[in-house]
């Protein structure tokens, strides 16, 4: 059973080192590796990550995130002496590079010094509302404590110097997102809408979905995913952390303990 | 693989040692660096007179911003281009104008008028360029953008290399557009930084630009105040020349052939100070010491 949950965005600043010599949304980071702690905090057997990845399928436990992939300079190995030479670029570790989400959520885990059990799956950013909830379940029954990390943002699309450009209904989409999870409404975020979030590039969708399958399947007070209002006693403890769109892309933290 | 040779843009042809200077001229209101400075068209055509003053070897029109706004019809592109290039052509009858578009409607009605190359940053969006360029005897420039939508921005470009990238995808629209009867020596590959690129892989495409050049096709180096150089930099649109000129130097001296520039006079200094260094240019007067 889940016994502790958490949300966790993924922009690649949130590793320092892509960010150069300026120190990016610190409070972020700070938001984030709360999280991470209060999850830990729940002596989990196992924490298991989901985020949006190509395809649905786990990931080796021990992968990383390739920084290189995006900061070619950080690549290992002698620095660039002769411009004439081709240098390596291959990835930092031998296995093939985690997507995004997973290694920036593995990431978070090797700073918060957790070195017990993970579980890494990624889901497809088009799958449906219902397999991401049936991944939830099924990572809620993998272990007696199991901690969940869902890794992923909301829309891109808050503002004209947005990476998707402005789309109006992004910010109504995030507030309902960051509604549902502070009052831990998990039919509502079951019932977010994929094409929506596709549309405004809130690949975060999956995830959440995941988070709110396993939250069910964990609900002592047996409301399930039963629509909201009919019964609080199931809802589980929330608190946003961060919840802000500096750069254009809405990125959430939060922790939901059932 | 192909063997330097000669660039041939219009009528005339450029040796392989000789750096040329493609100035930019937006025929829009909304360009990133100096907005509307030649929307007008009366100032378009004085910064015409201006910057082949200056010793610009190509005029690069455009008619559409690289960002995100508003919507510029393919009639709207027409009408703020078209007339401005048949001014210039009949003003300059052996100037080489380039014509900055991803669409090939647009890129037809400039050649129509006079433009001898078509600038295609978009990477072949649209793959009709490539015949159009054919139907008129015009150049290609072919780009790498990381397959992103015109217009778009990048977000959270990843690649286990950037560079092997970029020349797998300019190498193939260069075979492309020969294939379509685009003649091999007026084709042009541009690794087209912050195009589908974060701020480290456009640092990384400068550094490598010898990966580029090597292929022996005409590089061209697209880079005038754009944001990597000023998040390299952390310095504001209008404070990205010193930032500029570094890249040109950087790319002159690995080999690059083309550089797109907003300020003119700067980059042929600078090219021609690359140029002496490499002793491809004798200086202009040496006196010191000599006496």
């Amino acid at each position: 059973m889940i016994v502790a949950a958490a949300i966790c965005p993924s922009p690649p600043l949130l590793a320092a080192e892509l960010t150069g010599q300026a120190d990016i949304l610190p409070e972020l980071r700070a938001a984030c590796a709360a999280a991470v702690t209060r999850l830990l905090a729940a002596a989990p057997d196992v924490v298991a990550v989901v985020g949006p990845a190509e395809t649905t399928g786990p990931w080796d436990a021990a992968g990383q995130l390739s920084l290189a992939s995006f900061a070619p300079a950080l690549r290992q190995g002698p620095p660039l002496a002769d411009n004439s030479k081709k240098r390596d670029a291959g990835p930092l570790v031998a296995a093939p590079p985690l997507p995004l989400a997973l290694g920036l959520g593995a990431l978070l885990l090797d700073q918060a010094g957790y070195t017990g059990p993970r579980t890494l799956d990624g889901i497809a950013e088009d799958e449906p509302a219902a397999t991401c909830l049936a991944l939830g379940r099924r990572l809620a029954a993998s272990a007696r404590r199991v901690a969940l990390l869902a890794v992923g943002d909301g829309t891109a699309r808050r503002s004209a110097s947005a990476p998707g450009y402005l789309d109006e209904r992004a910010a109504p989409f995030d507030e309902a997102v960051e509604r549902a999870v502070r009052d831990g409404d998990l039919p509502a975020i079951a019932a977010l809408d994929p094409a929506l979030a596709t549309a405004l590039l809130a690949v975060g969708r999956p995830a959440w979905q995941a988070l709110a399958g396993a939250l069910s399947a964990t609900d002592p007070g047996g409301a399930g995913l039963r629509p909201a209002g009919h019964s609080a006693a199931g809802r589980p403890q929330t608190e946003v952390l961060y919840s802000d769109a500096p750069l254009g892309v809405a990125y959430l933290v939060a922790t939901l303990i059932p | 693989m192909r063997t330097p040779g000669p660039l041939r843009l219009g009528g005339r042809e450029f040796a392989v040692e000789r750096p040329l200077v493609m100035a930019i001229v937006n025929r829009t209101p909304d360009s990133f660096y100096r907005p509307g400075l030649t929307w007008d068209e009366s100032a378009a055509l004085e910064r015409v007179h201006a910057v082949v003053a200056e010793g610009a070897d190509i005029l690069d029109v455009g008619g559409v911003p690289a960002k995100p706004g508003a919507e510029v019809t393919v009639a709207e592109e027409i009408r703020r281009v078209v007339p401005f290039i048949e001014r210039v052509r009949a003003a300059y009858p052996d100037l080489v104008i380039s014509a900055d578009t991803w669409r090939h409607e647009p890129a037809r009605a400039m050649c129509a008028a006079g433009a001898d190359l078509i600038n295609d940053t978009w990477s072949a969006w649209d793959p009709a360029l490539a015949e159009v360029a054919a139907e008129f005897g015009a150049g290609l420039v072919c780009s790498h953008a990381g397959m992103l939508t015109p217009r778009t921005r990048p977000h959270r470009p990843a690649f286990a290399d950037v560079v092997a990238d970029v020349l797998d995808r300019v190498l193939l629209l260069a075979e492309r557009a020969v294939k379509a009867g685009v003649d091999a020596d007026r084709i042009v590959i541009d690794p087209a930084h912050d195009f589908g690129k974060n701020t480290w892989q456009s640092l990384e495409i400068t550094a490598r630009l010898s990966e580029l050049t090597a292929t022996g096709w005409p590089v061209l180096l697209s880079a005038s105040h754009k944001d990597f150089v000023g998040e390299t930099l952390g310095a504001g649109v209008d404070d990205r020349l010193a930032g500029t000129l570094a890249v040109t130097a950087v790319g002159a001296w690995l080999g690059v052939r083309v550089f797109r520039a907003h300020d003119v006079r700067e980059t042929r200094q600078a090219l021609d100070m690359v140029a002496s260094i490499k002793g491809d240019r004798p200086p202009s007067r040496t006196v010191r010491g000599l006496a």
